[in-house]
C-alpha cells in the first residue's frame, strides 16, 4: 500500500513539473476590458426581460442597472483605449502569467469543496461532507501523520455540534 | 451626550456582553496570529453568528475581533518575522529584531501597550467626534446622500488595486450583485432569472464567504505548504522594560495615535498607511533614529499604536455618512443594518443609548484586548503554529456551515461556492474585491437614495449638483481620483525607473 502511495506521489510530481513548466500569458487590461464589456452589454440585453417595470414610473428599476452599465462600459474602454494606444505606441502590455499547475490544483481544490456541498445536501448530514473535506485536504496535503487526522475530524465534528447543539442550527 | 451615557452603560455592562466582547478579543487574536488568516476574513466567517443577536452583543463581538486584530497581527510579526496581518508590517521591522536580541516578551508587551493606548484614544474620539459629524450629516438630503456613496465607492475603488478604472469595474459589479432580487421601491423582482430563492436576494454574509474566505482556500494552489514552527524557547525572557524606554515610548504612542485616527477618518485609507506613516515620522523625529529596524522600542510603539488607533476613527465615518473606511468596518454596517440601525443622525438621536453603548464598549474591548494580551499572548504565539494541513479544512468548515446557518439552506452554500469560484477569476484578472464587498454594502442606500432624488426633480439629473453639499462631495471625488491617479502615475514611474536602473547595473 505504502509502495502504491510513494509511486502515485512520484508521478503526481512527475506531471506536476510538467505543468509547472507550462504558462500562459493574457493581456489583463484587454481581457478586463473586452470581456466585461461584453458582460454589461449581456446585462443590457437581458434588463427588459429581467427587470419588470410599470409604464407610471417617473424612475424605474431599471435606471440604476442601467447606469450601472454604462459606468462599467466607458471603464472598459478606457481600458481597452489603453491597451490599443500602448500597442501603436509599442509601449508593453500589461500581462499576467497564468500557471497550468496552479490552476490544475485550485481545480482540485475546487473538487473537494463541491463533494463537501454535494455530500452534505444529498445526505443531509452535514458532519458527512465535513468529514470529507478533512480527509480530502489532508489527502491533498500529503499529510502522513495519523494524529492529524483525529485532530481535524474531531474539530470538524465539534464544529457541526456546535452550531447543530449550541447554535440550533438544522443540519 | 450625558444623558444618553447612563441607559447606555446599563444596556453594555451585561454579562452576555462582556463574554462576546472577550469572545471577540480571542478570536480576532488568534486569527490574526496566523500568518495568511486575515481580520476581514475572521468577520466574515463570524458575521453569520451576529445574525441571531441583538445590536449590541453583535457589534461588541465584531468589533472584539476588529480591534484585537490589530494587536494579533503583531504577535506573528514579531515572532516569527511574519505579520498576521499586513497592518502588522511596521511592526516587524523592530519587532522581530528586539525578540533576536532574546526580549520577545518585552516586544509583544510594547506592542500590547501601544495598541491599546491607540484603540482607547480612537474610541475616544469616535465618542466625542462621531455626534458632531452627525449633526453635519444630518443636513444632507437624497442627492447628498448618493453622492456621499459614490464618494465613498470611488475612493475604495481607487485605492484597492493597481488601477482605478478596474476598482471601479469590480465597484459596479457589486453594485449590480446588490440589485438582485426585490427592486427596493416597486417589490418588483429583478434578475432573478427564473430562481425563486434570488426573490429576496443574495445575503451578503454568504456572498463575503466565498468572495473573501473561500477564494483563499482556492488560493492554497498557488503556495508551497511551509510549516510555521515557533521555537518556545524565545519566550522566556522576563519582558521587563526599563523606565528610560517607557519614556521614549511617550511621545511616538501619542503623536501615532492622532496620526492613526487622522489617516482612520479619511475613507479608502488604513491601517497599513497609518503605520508606516507614523513609523517613518516617529523615526524623523526620534533622538535615537539608528535604532529604528535594529528593535527600537520607538519603533513597534509607533507602529502598533497607530494601526489601532485607525479601529475607532474608520468608525466615525461609518456611523455618521454611512462610508465604510474599510472591508472590514463595511461589514460592520451591514451588521448594523440588519437590526434596523442606520448611519446619520437618528443613529445618535433615536437610537442613542445603543449607539452610545457601542461607542463606549469599544473602549472596553480595548481594555479586555490588553487583558487577555496580558495573560494569554503565550497562548496566542502557540496559535501560530497550526499547520495548514489542519486549519484548512477547518476554515472550509467553517464557511459552508457560516453560509448554511444564515437561512438553513444548502442553496447558500452554492452560492458562496459560485462567489468563490468568481472571486478566483477576478484574482486572475487583478480585479480587487473590496469594491465589489463596497458595491454589495453600499448597493441599497445608493440606489434608493438615486432614484428618490430623480423623483424629486421629476427624473432631472441636475439635482445632484444643486445644492452646496453636492457640489462639496464632486469636489471632493475629483479631488481624491485627481491625487489617487497621480499617485498611481508616481508609482508606475518609480517602477519603471527601477527597472531601468535594473537593466543597466545588469
Amino acid at each position: 500500500m505504502k509502495e502504491m502511495v510513494r509511486a502515485f506521489h512520484a508521478r503526481m510530481d512527475r506531471w506536476g513539473e510538467s505543468l509547472h513548466q507550462k504558462e500562459m500569458r493574457i493581456p489583463v487590461d484587454l481581457t478586463v476590458g473586452v470581456l466585461f464589456f461584453l458582460f454589461a452589454l449581456a446585462i443590457l440585453f437581458v434588463m427588459p426581460q429581467q427587470v419588470a417595470i410599470s409604464e407610471k414610473d417617473t424612475v424605474n428599476g431599471r435606471a440604476f442597472p442601467t447606469l450601472l452599465m454604462v459606468v462599467m462600459m466607458i471603464c472598459c474602454a478606457m481600458l481597452v483605449g489603453k491597451e490599443i494606444y500602448k500597442i501603436i505606441t509599442k509601449q508593453p502590455l500589461n500581462w499576467k502569467v497564468i500557471n497550468l499547475q496552479t490552476e490544475i490544483k485550485a481545480l482540485v481544490i475546487l473538487a473537494i469543496l463541491v463533494v463537501t456541498y454535494l455530500l452534505s445536501r444529498f445526505t443531509d448530514l452535514f458532519v458527512v461532507g465535513a468529514i470529507f473535506c478533512c480527509l480530502g485536504f489532508l489527502v491533498y496535503f500529503r499529510c502522513k501523520k495519523p494524529s492529524y487526522y483525529v485532530i481535524t475530524i474531531t474539530i470538524a465534528v465539534a464544529i457541526w455540534a456546535a452550531f447543530r447543539f449550541v447554535l440550533n442550527v438544522d443540519f | 451626550m450625558l444623558q444618553y451615557i447612563v441607559p447606555a452603560t446599563g444596556l453594555l455592562f451585561t454579562l452576555e456582553n462582556i463574554l462576546w466582547i472577550n469572545i471577540g478579543v480571542f478570536v480576532g487574536s488568534v486569527f490574526a496570529a496566523i500568518p495568511g488568516l486575515s481580520v476581514i476574513l475572521c468577520v466574515i466567517l463570524f458575521l453569520p453568528v451576529t445574525y441571531t443577536m441583538t445590536a449590541i452583543p453583535g457589534m461588541m463581538f465584531l468589533l472584539g475581533i476588529y480591534c484585537a486584530g490589530g494587536y494579533g497581527g503583531s504577535v506573528s510579526a514579531i515572532l516569527i518575522n511574519t505579520p498576521g496581518t499586513p497592518h502588522a508590517a511596521a511592526t516587524m521591522l523592530d519587532g522581530h529584531p528586539l525578540s533576536r536580541k532574546g526580549r520577545t516578551k518585552a516586544a509583544l508587551k510594547i506592542a500590547l501597550y501601544a495598541s491599546t493606548f491607540g484603540g482607547v484614544f480612537s474610541a475616544l474620539m469616535l465618542l466625542f467626534l462621531g455626534p458632531q459629524v452627525a449633526k453635519i450629516a444630518a443636513q444632507l438630503g437624497t442627492a447628498e446622500y448618493f453622492m456621499v456613496c459614490v464618494f465613498g465607492l470611488t475612493i475604495i475603488a481607487g485605492v484597492s488595486g493597481k488601477s482605478i478604472i478596474r476598482g471601479l469595474v469590480s465597484a459596479c459589479l457589486g453594485l449590480l450583485i446588490s440589485c438582485i432580487g426585490t427592486d427596493p421601491m416597486t417589490s418588483y423582482d429583478r434578475f432573478t432569472f427564473g430562481i425563486p430563492r434570488l426573490y429576496l436576494g443574495l445575503d451578503l454574509a454568504v456572498c463575503l464567504i466565498g468572495l473573501f474566505a473561500l477564494v483563499e482556500i482556492l488560493a492554497k494552489a498557488e503556495k508551497k505548504l511551509g510549516e510555521l514552527r515557533l521555537d518556545t524557547a524565545k519566550m522566556h525572557d522576563d519582558g521587563k522594560i526599563s523606565r528610560q524606554e517607557y519614556k521614549r515610548m511617550v511621545r511616538p504612542v501619542i503623536m501615532s495615535s492622532i496620526i492613526g485616527v487622522l489617516v482612520g477618518i479619511i475613507p479608502g485609507t488604513g491601517a497599513s498607511e497609518a503605520s508606516w506613516f507614523s513609523y517613518n515620522t516617529a523615526k524623523n523625529l526620534s533622538k535615537h533614529p539608528e535604532e529604528f529596524g535594529n528593535g527600537s522600542v520607538e519603533g513597534i510603539a509607533a507602529a502598533e499604536s497607530a494601526n489601532n488607533a485607525v479601529t475607532g476613527a474608520t468608525l466615525i465615518p461609518l456611523l455618521t455618512l454611512g462610508i465604510p473606511g474599510d472591508g472590514t468596518v463595511a461589514i460592520m454596517l451591514s451588521a448594523l443594518m440588519i437590526n434596523g440601525l442606520n448611519p446619520g443622525l437618528s443613529l445618535f438621536t433615536t437610537d442613542g443609548d445603543i449607539m452610545y453603548a457601542i461607542m463606549l464598549g469599544l473602549i472596553l474591548v480595548n481594555l479586555f484586548m490588553f487583558i487577555q494580551g496580558r495573560f494569554l499572548t503565550t497562548l496566542f504565539a502557540k496559535v501560530v503554529s497550526i499547520p495548514q494541513e489542519i486549519l484548512t479544512p477547518i476554515i472550509v468548515i467553517f464557511c459552508f456551515a457560516g453560509a448554511y446557518s444564515v437561512n438553513e439552506n444548502y442553496f447558500d452554500v452554492a452560492v458562496a461556492l459560485v462567489f468563490g469560484i468568481l472571486a478566483w477569476i477576478l484574482r486572475k484578472l487583478d480585479l480587487p474585491p473590496v469594491p465589489i464587498l463596497l458595491g454589495l454594502v453600499l448597493g441599497r442606500m445608493t440606489e434608493t437614495n438615486f432614484r428618490r432624488a430623480l423623483l424629486i426633480s421629476n427624473g432631472d439629473p441636475s439635482i445632484f449638483l444643486k445644492s452646496i453639499y453636492c457640489k462639496i462631495f464632486l469636489a471632493l471625488i475629483i479631488i481624491a481620483v485627481g491625487a489617487i491617479v497621480r499617485g498611481k502615475w508616481k508609482e508606475q514611474k518609480a517602477a519603471k525607473a527601477a527597472a531601468a536602473a535594473q537593466k543597466e547595473s545588469n
